[in-house]
């Protein structure tokens, strides 16, 4: 870990690092020098968003930046791994600690046939074609600050490979571990490529007991290639995190892309989800609940952007928000001129806890093209008070029946989730904290 | 069993109940009828224990137990039950799931065990037959998407479930056809015992020819300002309420 060198600007001593490794990085792969150059390049026009930018007008970044240090290498550190009731034990695991993939730590023995799965920065180095073909080939870098930083500096991270055609019974489960009891920058990269026809769960956990230190600026892209079916089911659920994922999936025609997140503990975890619909015929499908509570920063950020003809998008995202937590929820639907024949849905409903609860909620249709169906809906209120009277009216306390008011307002978005095991898992962490 | 005494109530700043006085003993069955906005769900909210209702003056005992200090969940742990005259929706909620809870809850308050899981199960069933309900509809969420017919049917369960000692049916004959009302009320009839009561709020007489009422009292402006037996329900049907507030006017 380097250490903290205070004084120096966070950005400063970014770019330092990246002008430090720069060689390292570029693997000698000109197209993946300049590629990096240029995120580089507009971190350093950029640095961290202000509180002036709009699209992370909520999040005071210099609070949490502060004493922020950037390792550069992998931990040194071997805590155990932690366990998680979240992930599958009959389903392979990709490990990363402090965002570098733990081959030891990972179980990818013996996996169905068509799933490859390597370190990022090794399929970088060993040229990997696919890999390389799509890295700076699915999110503009210059479009986010955060993003741009992930872009110029990820040390590892993975990339997941699904071949044409194969059709994965077993979820990919991807687990962010972390070793950091100082603040401390970890930015892994997760690349995946669906090729056509092709079908797959994949999952991403922090899930931890106990409290960490990170601040996880992390970069997840998918290229969800002709007639494939994949599905992205995130969960941040450790206490002290702070997180900030740029979720980015490019779907081609015919093909179906659902997205299930859910972030339930941590200091700050924004959510920026970005799909794109850039064929016809495809289909998005994005499912969201939040529960931010004491002190506690949540913010989704979403766009689905309709550019061809017939596509359809659907999106519910739900929240409860608890003591003096904040949720922030900003939808975006783009519908260009060339997007006619969309259906496109969006609705986020949200249930204040107490009354210093905070809830910013803006839904944003962009339409462009005249024959689309659309329509978005947001709402925030308490909870029904005519429904917890007939639950106390049977001899049900109020405590019990708000928490099983709570489950059942979760369970809509709790029973999409693909996977058996996460969803009966994320049941029960929303059952046992609804019980308290 | 049940004591009110000189009963007054508001809602918001408007009074409602102005003097209601009613005794009930174990085994009877009270009906109070009434027209429109005499009183008549307000008195079902009060015994409830519904929040927006205030009670400025007045009882209520309940078992020796004074009802009005008590939380609407604790009413019903020591044995009051109200069939709503609109059951809310909810959502997610299992009817299952739902009565579990419920009978879990009033189970620790009166400290029993819990109950074996197909103890319960045999109680549904018998229960669900007893009413005369279908187990799609058990599956499902409460009352969620039921018809009127239905959402009055599962209270009637669930009030078969929770065997109260004292069950308020506020207008449970209001929207049913006459199959249903036969249904509802027939399963009200197998419920009665000696040693629980029921009071049936309702502003026709025809729930009245399956429910046969001990009392039949006629609530006007707040108050009860006659009684009688079952009689006085046909006489009602017959001839309106007029003659009430006509002879409550020269009083």
């Amino acid at each position: 870990m380097s250490e903290v060198i205070s004084g120096i600007p966070l950005t400063e001593r970014l770019l330092a690092d990246y002008a430090l490794r720069r060689e390292a990085l570029h693997s000698d792969n000109p197209m993946v020098q300049a590629w990096r150059d240029k995120a580089a390049e507009a971190f350093r026009k950029n640095g961290f968003p202000a509180r002036k930018d709009e699209e992370y007008r909520y999040i005071p970044f210099d609070k949490f930046l502060r004493d922020l240090s950037h390792p550069l290498s992998g931990p040194e550190k071997k805590h155990p791994l932690n366990t998680s009731a979240l992930i599958d034990p009959e389903a392979p695991l990709i490990v990363l600690r402090n965002g570098y993939f733990s081959p030891s730590d990972s179980r990818i023995e013996g996996l169905e046939k068509g799933l490859h799965i390597q370190s990022l920065q090794e399929a970088i180095s060993s040229k990997n074609t696919t890999a390389l073909a799509h890295l700076s080939g699915i999110s503009d870098v210059e479009s986010d600050p955060l993003l741009s930083l992930n872009s110029a500096l990820f040390q590892d991270g993975v990339f997941i490979h699904i071949a044409k055609g194969a059709q994965l019974s077993k979820a990919i489960q991807i687990f962010q571990h972390f070793e950091a009891d100082e603040p401390t920058l970890i930015q892994p990269r997760v690349l995946v490529v669906a090729e056509e026809n092709s079908e797959a769960n994949l999952i991403h956990l922090a899930d931890n007991d106990q409290s960490t230190a990170a601040f996880l600026n992390c970069a997840i892209e998918v290229c969800v290639l002709k007639s494939a079916r994949i599905t992205l089911s995130q969960v941040f659920n450790q206490p002290g995190l702070s997180a900030t994922q740029h979720t980015e999936a490019q779907v081609h025609r015919d093909a179906v892309f659902s997205h299930y997140s859910f972030s339930l503990q941590g200091k700050l975890l924004r959510n920026t989800l970005n799909v794109v619909l850039g064929e016809s015929h495809c289909e998005a499908h994005l499912y969201g609940f939040y529960h931010p509570s004491k002190d506690q920063l949540f913010d989704s950020h979403t766009l689905v952007d309709h550019r061809m003809p017939h596509c359809q998008s659907n999106e519910l995202y739900k929240g409860v928000v608890s003591d003096n937590g904040t949720a922030v929820f900003n939808g975006k639907v783009y519908v260009r001129q060339d997007a006619q024949k969309t259906n496109a849905y969006q609705s986020n409903k949200n249930i204040l806890m107490s009354e210093e609860a905070t809830v910013n909620t803006k839904p944003q249709l962009e339409i462009y093209a005249d024959d689309v169906k659309c329509s978005h809906g947001s709402s925030t209120g308490v909870i029904d008070p005519e429904q917890l009277f007939y639950l106390r009216s049977r001899g049900i306390t109020t405590q019990k029946a708000k928490s099983l008011l709570l489950q059942a307002y979760a369970g809509e978005i709790l029973e999409q989730v693909p996977t058996e095991h996460l969803r009966l898992a994320l049941t029960d962490i929303l059952h046992a904290r609804f019980s308290i | 069993m049940l004591s009110i005494k000189n009963l007054h109530a508001r809602v918001e700043e408007k009074e409602i109940l102005k003097g209601f006085s009613l005794e009930v003993k174990p085994g009877e069955v009270h009906a109070i009828m009434g027209p429109n906005g005499s009183g008549k769900s307000t008195l079902a909210s009060v015994l409830a224990g519904r929040e927006d209702y205030e009670v400025t003056e007045g009882e209520i005992w309940f078992e020796g137990k004074n009802l009005i200090e008590m939380a609407p969940e604790d009413r019903a742990r020591e044995g009051i039950f109200l069939a709503f005259q609109y059951p809310v929706e909810i959502p997610g909620v299992s009817i299952t799931n739902f009565l579990k809870t419920a009978i879990s809850e009033q189970r620790e308050y009166r400290g029993l065990p819990p109950m074996e899981p197909k103890d319960f199960l045999q109680l549904m069933k018998e229960k669900k037959a007893l009413v005369e309900i279908d187990t799609n509809l058990t599956n499902r969420s409460v009352n969620e998407g039921f018809s009127g017919g239905e959402k009055k049917r599962n209270e009637i369960f669930q009030m078969a479930m929770l065997d109260p000692k004292l069950a308020i049916l506020d207008e449970t004959d209001s929207g049913l056809d006459i199959d249903a009302l036969r249904i509802v009320a027939t399963g009200v009839t197998r419920l009665k015992r000696p040693d629980n009561a029921c009071i049936v709020i309702t502003h026709y007489q025809r729930l009245l020819d399956y429910i046969v009422p001990d009392f039949v009292h006629v609530l006007y402006d707040g108050r009860i300002v006659k009684s009688g037996t079952k009689e006085l329900a046909l006489e009602l049907e017959e001839k309106g309420y007029d003659w009430i507030k006509k002879e409550v006017a020269a009083v």
